[in-house]
């Protein structure tokens, strides 16, 4: 099994299957990562396709014996940002929650649980700005450290706290404000 | 440790984010506090759904569709030859030199007029010399007779002197 480096040199030698190997671990993660910030699956796609397009063009800047999966998430990262930019993704973002808000109310299968959860975090998650959503994700939904969050999204560790703890905040006062509507509905 | 500052650490706590040394302040707040211990609790709820449902709700490729994307980042281009150099210093130091230039710059706008006035400024030192000069070259002449006229630049430094003789006729002098 050749390591991730080694891997980088095979495809900067020309060995394309090489790259495929070099990303199969993260096929997953980073197409995860770009529909939670973006919200919408062929969106994640695209974001997706930029960022493999730039891994590919620039390996070469890539540094040996740092961390290649921080380095590819911080290319997806940015490409998902610069794909919200460009379609004022935030004005599409406000649109499509009060939609899942309004949607969630007369959804006939709301009464499955998982349904229920799943259109509770999207509202919780749709609420965040991008660099928040972009922290919490990568610490919580990935599992990278603050350290290794901080390298992804260029800032300080500091940063990535203040943003995280904004995240969770916002997402504890979502869940209550939910879990308390859906109470009144039940008492109703 | 009050209320306030704990419920500012409590998302904090959640994820196990927080320094060992506040750790035990913290635990024994939350002991004694079933507030605070109610809105950890409730961090801690939510953060663990929510990470349960993003481990669970992975979003994955096609096959197809993957080796197609790879298929179009590889197509036609090729891995960069020659990496740009990058800036080898911060943009603190870059901004330190501006400043540092300005001042400089802004130092010697102020004491240039001096520097000017020493070197080009009429009843100079440097120039009586050059002048008394000139008239030495000719001792057989009487000064009474020769009149000189002095035209000196002070931008380009540039000096023309006349010497006229006592009728105020154009002498040429080498």
């Amino acid at each position: 099994m050749k390591s991730e480096d080694e891997l980088v040199e095979d495809v900067l030698s020309g060995d394309h299957r090489a790259f495929e190997l070099l990303l199969q671990p993260y096929r997953q993660g980073l197409l995860s990562m770009a529909y939670r910030m973006t919200g919408n699956l062929e969106e994640a796609k695209e974001v997706c396709q930029e960022a493999l397009i730039k891994v590919y063009r620039y390996l070469r800047r890539f540094k040996k014996g740092r961390s290649f999966k921080s380095w590819i998430y911080r290319i997806t990262v940015n490409s998902a940002y610069d794909s919200l930019r460009k379609k004022k993704k935030d004005e599409y973002l406000v649109e499509s929650q009060k939609k899942i808000d309004f949607s969630a109310g007369h959804d006939p299968e709301k009464q499955l649980l998982n349904r229920e959860i799943k259109a509770k975090i999207e509202t919780c998650l749709q609420n965040l700005s991008p660099k928040e959503k972009a922290t919490f994700l990568l610490r919580d939904g990935e599992g990278f450290s603050i350290q290794e969050a901080s390298e992804i999204l260029e800032c300080s560790s500091i940063s990535i706290r203040t943003h995280l703890s904004r995240a969770r905040k916002k997402i504890r006062e979502q869940f209550e404000k939910i879990n308390f509507a859906d109470a009144k509905e039940v008492r109703r | 440790m009050n209320c306030k500052k704990v419920r500012r650490l409590l998302p904090l706590m959640a994820g196990s984010e927080i320094p060992k040394s506040k750790i035990l302040a913290l635990k024994t707040h939350l002991e004694e506090c079933p507030k605070c211990r109610q809105e950890y609790d409730s961090y801690n709820l939510s953060l663990e759904k929510t990470k349960e449902w993003l481990a669970k709700d992975r979003k994955d490729w096609e096959d197809n569709e993957w080796k197609q994307a790879l298929r179009r980042a590889i197509k036609d281009k090729k891995p960069e030859v020659s990496p740009p150099v990058s800036w080898p210093f911060k943009k603190v130091w870059a901004y330190s030199f501006i400043g540092m230039l300005v001042v400089a710059l802004t130092l010697l706008f102020i004491i240039r007029p001096s520097i000017t006035q020493k070197n080009m400024g009429l009843g100079s030192e440097k120039f009586t010399q050059e002048q008394a000069q000139l008239f030495r070259r000719s001792p057989e002449e009487s000064e009474q007779e020769v009149v000189s006229m002095t035209l000196v630049s002070k931008e380009t430094g540039l000096k023309i002197v006349w010497f006229l003789n006592k009728n105020f006729e154009l002498e040429v002098k080498e």
